[in-house]
C-alpha cells in the first residue's frame, strides 16, 4: 500500500540546524517530516515557490539530463525507514521500459516537484514514523519557525 | 588526439582538478584547475559551497552512505545507457562560466547546458574528460589568482 503525499512546506530545524521537508496526505491525516539539508532544501523551495533561480541548480541539471533523452519521471516513492534515515525509489520511463532507482528522498523530492510527478510514501513508512516523537518535537516549536508551513 | 568543438573552430584545451580550495570569507569552493599539457597555469572556478563539496566527494572517492545528487545522475545513466562523453567550458559572462555537458547513447549525440559545477561533478564521477575552449581560457580572470590563492592556502594551514 502507498499513499500519495503533498508537500506541505519547509520548516527550520533550530535545534538540528536543518530543514524539515513536511508531507501530508490528501486527508492531512497522516505527517511525514523529512530531514534535509540546506542546499537540497533550498532546492525544493525553489520548485515549491516556482522561481526559476538566475542559474540552473543541480536538480534543474537533473531534470534537463533526462528531459535530453526524453526520460520521464513517472512517480516517486519513500519506501523505507530505518535508523532515522528515509529511502526513496524514483520510477521513470525511458525509451519504452520502466526504470527504478534509488535516491535520497530530498533529491527525489526536488525532481517530482519539477517534473509534475506525484510523491508516494509507503505505508511502513507512515507507521514506522513515531508520531508521539513527533508531537513532542513539534509542540517544543515555536509560531515562528512555521516559516512556509501550509501557506 | 585533438578535440574541437566543431570542425572550424581552435582546439579545446584539456583541463584536470587539481584541487578544491575552501574560501572561508565567503563560504564558497573554489575548483582550481590544471591543462594536461602541463603548462603552469592554472583556471579557476568559484562554485557554492555545497558545489565545491560534491566536487571534493568525487575526487576524493569519497564513498558517502547515500547517493548525491550527482551520483543519482551518474546512475540514471548507467540505467539508460547515457554515456557522459564530455564537459566544456563553453563561455564566460561577467566572470559567470557556462559549461555544455556532451551525452551519448546508441549513437544518439546530446548536449545540455549546465553550471561548471555540475558539469564537472558530473565528469568526475564518470570519468569523462573536461575542456576549456581556448577563448575562455584567454578569457580566465585574473592573471595574479596564483599568488593569491597560495596565500590563501597558507593562511588556512
Amino acid at each position: 500500500m502507498i499513499t500519495q503525499m503533498q508537500v506541505k512546506g519547509l520548516m527550520f530545524d533550530p535545534y538540528n540546524n536543518a530543514y524539515i521537508v513536511i508531507l501530508r496526505d490528501e486527508d492531512q491525516a497522516e505527517m511525514l517530516p523529512i530531514w534535509v539539508g540546506k542546499s537540497e532544501a533550498s532546492s525544493i523551495s525553489l520548485a515549491l515557490e516556482n522561481v526559476a533561480p538566475p542559474r540552473p541548480m543541480t536538480h534543474d541539471f537533473m531534470k534537463s539530463y533526462l528531459d535530453a533523452f526524453q526520460a520521464k519521471v513517472i512517480s516517486v516513492v519513500i519506501t523505507d525507514l530505518a535508523e532515522n534515515t528515509y529511502f526513496a525509489k524514483i520510477h521513470l520511463t525511458y525509451a519504452d521500459s520502466e526504470y527504478t532507482v534509488d535516491s535520497r528522498p530530498s533529491d527525489a523530492i526536488a525532481l517530482a516537484l519539477r517534473s509534475q510527478a506525484p510523491i508516494f510514501a509507503s505505508e511502513s513508512v507512515i507507521r514506522k514514523q513515531s508520531s508521539e516523537e513527533l508531537d513532542q518535537w513539534l509542540e517544543n516549536l515555536k509560531p515562528e519557525d512555521f516559516g512556509k508551513l501550509d501557506s | 588526439m585533438e578535440v574541437r568543438a566543431s570542425q572550424d573552430t581552435e582546439p579545446l584545451i584539456e583541463l584536470v582538478v587539481n584541487r578544491v580550495v575552501e574560501d572561508s570569507n565567503t563560504d564558497t569552493r573554489i575548483i582550481v584547475l590544471a591543462r594536461t599539457d602541463a603548462a603552469a597555469d592554472h583556471f579557476m572556478v568559484w562554485v557554492g559551497a555545497s558545489e565545491g563539496e560534491a566536487i571534493k566527494r568525487a575526487l576524493d572517492a569519497a564513498l558517502t552512505p547515500r547517493p548525491m545528487s550527482h551520483d543519482l545522475v551518474k546512475s540514471f545513466g548507467e540505467h539508460f545507457g547515457i554515456k557522459t562523453e564530455r564537459v566544456v567550458l563553453t563561455d564566460v559572462k561577467s566572470s559567470t562560466y557556462y559549461a555544455t555537458v556532451f551525452l551519448e547513447n546508441k549513437g544518439v549525440a546530446r548536449t545540455i547546458d549546465a553550471r561548471p559545477s555540475d558539469a564537472i561533478a558530473l565528469a568526475l564521477r564518470c570519468h569523462a574528460p573536461i575542456y576549456v575552449t581556448q577563448d575562455v581560457w584567454r578569457r580566465r580572470s585574473g592573471q595574479n589568482l596564483d599568488a593569491w590563492l597560495s596565500k590563501l592556502e597558507t593562511k588556512e594551514v
